[in-house]
């Protein structure tokens, strides 16, 4: 059983955090070169146009009036409006449309992982130097060393040109018109028991989601090897052979849960790369996510959009941690001592 | 350490923040840049400093015990303790966050002068 005074600790964590990525942030974006106002107002704008604007955005206030400002701002999850990519769109808006498509496709990316990562892991440490255990490794370490920016060209290459299975880019097929309930396109064709273009959008998603699920994957296996084999070298598990029990219950029954700890923390700390990784991947297969909205923003310096993605980015990767934990406590109630 | 040496090492780091902050933003006015430049640019400094061990300061309380055991369990011989490093981060954020408030009394203080 969890107890509430964990949960509730670690809530109360996410607090500082949170204020700490902001105020970073907020520094970065000031110490960062080139000037919002200009930036709105064009390359040709008088100067007058430009104070005004200036004026505002509250860019003219000092700059702890403009941090204070920032912060309560940010606290009713309030990032201000776009100033360049959807003009005078509000943040919170433009986020609303583009979380959920890289969203969907971490949360593929992350299953496709672990539903092929604990099971290699597993083979590799119970069929220990073995074939399978070679192959499984090798797998492993070839997952971890390919950059996406080389995969996901190579895959398309091979799945979409040579082969033409799947499509090489976008997220459904032009002739499907889909309004949005979640924004997750797989979600709502299904709800919608749309079932052509669900087809169409699960072949879509497969190959991102294999490409930013592959260096995720490569890692869980190599961790559910390595601690499936230390759990299997403990005394219980000998007690539990030595009893009688089969190997393969002793192994799911008394090693599996125990094995999986330290898989779990790589599987919270991973779903922070795969949104890092989110940014390359949506490059590749021209999907408009937000990863492709934070370089976008990044490029022509749109301040409010770039603050409101990295501060969604911080707080989904400390929930996703948050989740970490309470799943630890479940596996060892002996962690929340 | 008890409340008033953990105040005095607070205390000292938030001075010390402050006056770095405040000595820069004059040594860069009088260098001839814009005191709006000055203070925004010592400001976010600052505030990165500060922002930083904010992060640094959940993650020693987030993962330090962690950590501290996972050395003893390897039999590390660092001498890194969560304790420590949560110190160490809350005097860092000190100095951030007095050079944050240095600077904007700095920036004030100038702004009035002239």
């Amino acid at each position: 059983m969890i107890s509430k005074r964990f949960v509730v600790k670690r809530l109360l964590l996410l607090i500082p955090v949170l204020f700490g990525v902001a105020t970073f942030v907020f520094a970065i974006l000031h110490l960062s070169p080139g000037d919002p106002a200009r930036v709105i107002a064009g390359q040709r704008a008088s100067e007058e146009f430009i104070q005004q604007i200036r004026v505002e955005l509250g860019l003219n206030d000092p700059i702890w009036v403009q941090y204070g400002r920032f912060l309560m701002d940010a606290v009713q999850l309030d990032f201000g409006q776009s100033y360049q990519i959807r003009r005078n769109t509000p943040v919170k808006q433009v986020l609303r449309y583009k979380l959920p498509v890289t969203l969907e496709m971490a949360i593929y990316g992350q299953l496709f992982g672990i539903l092929l990562g604990i099971p290699a892991g597993l083979l590799g440490a119970i069929k220990q130097d073995a074939l399978s255990d070679h192959l499984t490794r090798i797998g492993a370490l070839t997952g971890i060393s390919v950059p996406i920016y080389w995969s996901g060209p190579l895959v398309i290459l091979l799945f979409a040109q040579v082969l033409g299975w799947f499509p090489a880019s976008g997220r459904i097929a032009s002739e499907f018109d889909i309004q949005p309930i979640t924004g997750m396109i797989t979600f709502d064709t299904l709800v919608r028991g749309n079932f052509a273009a669900f087809e169409s959008a699960a072949m879509h998603l497969l190959l991102p989601s294999l490409v930013i699920g592959i260096y995720s994957m490569a890692l869980i296996s190599r961790m559910m090897r390595s601690s499936m084999l230390e759990v299997i070298r403990q005394d219980y598990m000998r007690t539990a052979r030595a009893k009688g029990q089969g190997s393969k219950i002793t192994i799911m029954k008394h090693g599996f849960r125990n094995a999986l700890i330290p898989v779990v923390t790589v599987i919270g700390i991973q779903f922070g790369t795969l949104l890092g990784g989110a940014v390359l991947t949506e490059t590749v297969f021209g999907i408009a996510g937000i990863g492709t909205l934070l370089v976008q923003a990044i490029q022509v310096g749109d301040y409010p959009i770039v603050q409101g993605t990295v501060l969604t980015f911080a707080f989904l990767f400390t929930l996703v941690n948050l989740l970490v934990d309470v799943t630890y406590s479940y596996l060892d109630p002996r962690i929340e001592q | 350490m008890d409340l008033r040496e953990r105040g005095r090492l607070v205390g000292r780091a938030l001075a010390l923040g402050g006056a770095l902050a405040a000595l820069t933003v004059v040594a860069l006015v009088v260098s001839g840049e814009t005191l709006r430049f000055a203070s925004e640019k010592v400001f976010a400094v600052a505030a990165l400093v500060f922002g930083f061990s904010l992060l640094g300061w959940s993650g020693s309380v987030f993962a330090g015990e962690g950590i501290e055991h996972f050395q003893q369990h390897i039999g590390g011989r660092a001498d890194w303790s969560e304790a420590d490093s949560r110190r160490a981060i809350v005097v860092l954020g000190s100095v951030g966050l007095g050079g944050m408030v240095g600077a904007s009394l700095a920036t004030v203080a100038l702004g009035s002068v002239a």
